[in-house]
């Protein structure tokens, strides 16, 4: 497991880059901000597509890059394996090719995670065959194949269908992972996939910590994106989880043990009688709080599943929503993203 | 005004049209097989061939990482090189067989020293005739691939990146990522080129001269034959078209749009 130290400037194209980021052996980080904050450039920089103007970059006891020093490893020698954004398979390879494409990929390893990422019936096909969820899967077997030190993920799942999307977290939360940064701009992935969440803002980590501690205290306009969303731990045994509170929520597929929830206010609707449908999470809640935010209106809900909700200011009227109030709270099980704990 | 535009759509097929109609047309057809097995047909054939297939090679080989740098690095002087690759394909090729004879000549540029320190001539051999190919041909190469490049930069960086990552060294990286990607522009290039190189007439004469078995190609030996026996005219003509179409037809895809 390899730590990962980075403090210096830079600059890509018109964006002046002065980063400071220390990632733990082992640990998952997500890169939240957004477009255009700098996120997929501070992975060029560790990939070494991008050089340093000053200062120093570090992977476990190894200096990488250091200017001043007249210290710069070759991309090859990093040990950095990355996942651009878009379709980065090579278009000439097969799945199996792609995924086994590191030199000296140990074909055990390789033939592993072609099973574990579901890419044996596709082994022959050629990248333009595949679907979007497949190609990042095969792109994401392709860089673990390398067994590198460091793991970087520019925006795995984005511009996925729901279950691509739900298949690449799957596969990301499954089995060992060397140390790993993920970009994205959505809280919901942030806050699921990774230990701590690095806030990048016009090209400087604006905020570390964990989902839950951004949460809580967000410093900065982006990181109050993650503010809004509701975080639970639970425990699941197949399709539902517990939460130590005693509400049971119904997931979208089997888990096993402890896992995290996150739920986007906006994903949660409220009824003044019980709603009907497709399978969803229902259950009494009582108002405890109706606070306008900007066009929207944050409501606070008390009972077994302490979360907020997010609806329009028409809503609030329409449905007399007052704190005190009894209300149905619904979600359906896809809207909840769960990730092992 | 729909009409005004197909018939002179028309004309333009027409003026490309007619000459090869008329080639065929006027074709001893009968006479075929004997003017093309005559020992002047065949021995400008082996030149054509010899000489157009050795330009095909050096191209490739320098042609390839000149595209490259042109396509693909911050090259000083890019702009400069860019007009003196494509020079080739709008100067008449006497005057480029003029520029080789003064510069790779015995009383050269260069060619004084080539033939003082390694006693090689140039002009009037086999080899001139290489040069003076290689000289017309380059163009089409380097610009088929060079475009390859340019189109797929951001996409092509990205994928190297990814390999770099992977642990492929810069050598591994070319080989199993940045060629494969350009192939189809490779073969296109090569092909017009190799085609280009068949059918040179103008530096060849200049610089390589007409000597039969030695720099006569066939469309030198058309030119020829066309003063004395315009029949033995039309049959190399015949052969260089057909050849030409070959290179064309399968590569078809490549430069013109299809639907």
């Amino acid at each position: 497991m390899t730590a990962m130290t980075l403090t210096g400037t830079t600059a890509v194209g018109s964006l002046d880059l002065d980063l400071n980021l220390t990632v733990h052996p082992g640990e998952t980080i997500a890169l939240l901000g957004p477009n255009g904050a700098g996120k997929s450039s501070l992975l060029r920089l560790m990939v070494g597509l991008v050089r340093l103007t000053s200062g120093s970059l570090r992977l476990g006891d190894v200096t990488v890059d250091e200017p001043d020093a007249g210290t710069f490893v070759e991309p090859h020698r990093r040990g950095v394996a990355w996942v651009p954004q878009g379709t980065s398979l090579f278009p000439h390879l097969s799945v199996a090719d792609n995924v086994g494409f590191a030199p000296g990929a140990d074909g055990a390893l390789v033939a592993g995670l072609i099973e574990r990422f579901g890419l044996a019936e596709l082994a022959d096909r050629r990248p333009h065959q595949c679907s979007g969820g497949q190609a990042q899967r095969v792109a994401v077997a392709r860089a673990l194949a390398a067994d590198p030190k460091v793991l970087l993920l520019d925006e795995p799942a984005t511009a996925l269908d729901l279950d691509s999307r739900r298949s690449i977290h799957t596969a990301l939360t499954d089995g060992d992972r060397p140390t790993t940064l993920i970009v994205t701009h959505d809280p919901v992935e942030a806050a699921v996939l990774a230990d701590r969440v690095a806030i990048v803002e016009e090209g400087r980590i604006a905020q570390v910590g964990s989902p839950d501690e951004i949460r809580r205290r967000p410093a900065g306009r982006f990181a109050a994106s993650l503010s809004g969303l509701n975080l639970i731990e639970a425990v699941a045994t197949g399709d539902v989880a517990a939460t130590p509170s005693g509400a049971v929520i119904v997931l979208a597929e089997p888990f096993h043990g402890p896992v995290r929830l996150a739920i986007p206010p906006g994903a949660i609707a409220l009824h003044r009688s019980v709603p009907d449908g497709s399978p969803r999470n229902v259950w009494r809640a009582t108002i405890a709080d109706v606070q306008p935010v900007l066009d929207r209106v944050r409501v606070v809900l008390d009972g077994p599943l302490p979360v907020v909700a997010e609806v329009t200011p028409g809503a609030v009227e329409v449905l007399e929503l007052r704190p005190g109030a009894r209300m149905w709270a619904a979600v359906k099980a896809t809207e909840i993203a769960c990730h092992r704990a | 005004m729909r009409r005004t535009l197909l018939i002179l759509a028309g004309v333009a097929v027409a003026v490309l049209a007619l000459p090869l109609l008329g080639l065929l047309q006027r074709t001893p057809w009968t006479d075929l097989g004997g003017l093309l097995t005559r020992r002047a047909t065949l021995d400008a054939l082996r030149v054509s061939l010899v000489v157009s297939s050795i330009a095909a090679v050096i191209v490739i080989t320098i042609g390839t990482p000149l595209a490259w740098a042109l396509g693909r690095g911050d090259l000083p002087g890019r702009r400069l090189i860019r007009a003196l690759v494509v020079l080739p394909m709008v100067l008449p090729p006497v005057v480029g067989g003029t520029a080789l004879l003064f510069a790779l000549g015995r009383r050269g540029l260069v060619g004084q020293w080539l033939d003082r320190w390694f006693g090689l001539t140039l002009p009037f051999t086999t080899t001139g005739a290489v040069l003076a190919a290689v000289f017309v041909a380059l163009p089409f190469y380097v610009i088929a691939v060079e475009g390859a490049l340019e189109a797929s930069r951001e996409r092509l960086d990205d994928l190297e990146g990814v390999a770099a990552g992977l642990g492929a060294a810069p050598f591994t990286v070319l080989r199993r990522v940045t060629l494969p990607h350009v192939l189809p522009a490779m073969g296109a290039g090569l092909a017009l080129a190799w085609a280009r190189a068949l059918g040179e007439f103008g530096a060849t004469i200049t610089f390589a001269g007409n000597l039969p078995g030695r720099t006569q190609t066939l469309p030198l030996a058309t030119f020829l034959a066309l003063e004395t026996e315009p029949g033995h005219a039309l049959a190399l003509s015949l052969v260089l078209l057909t050849i030409s179409l070959a290179v064309l037809i399968p590569m078809r895809d490549r430069w013109m749009p299809t639907r």
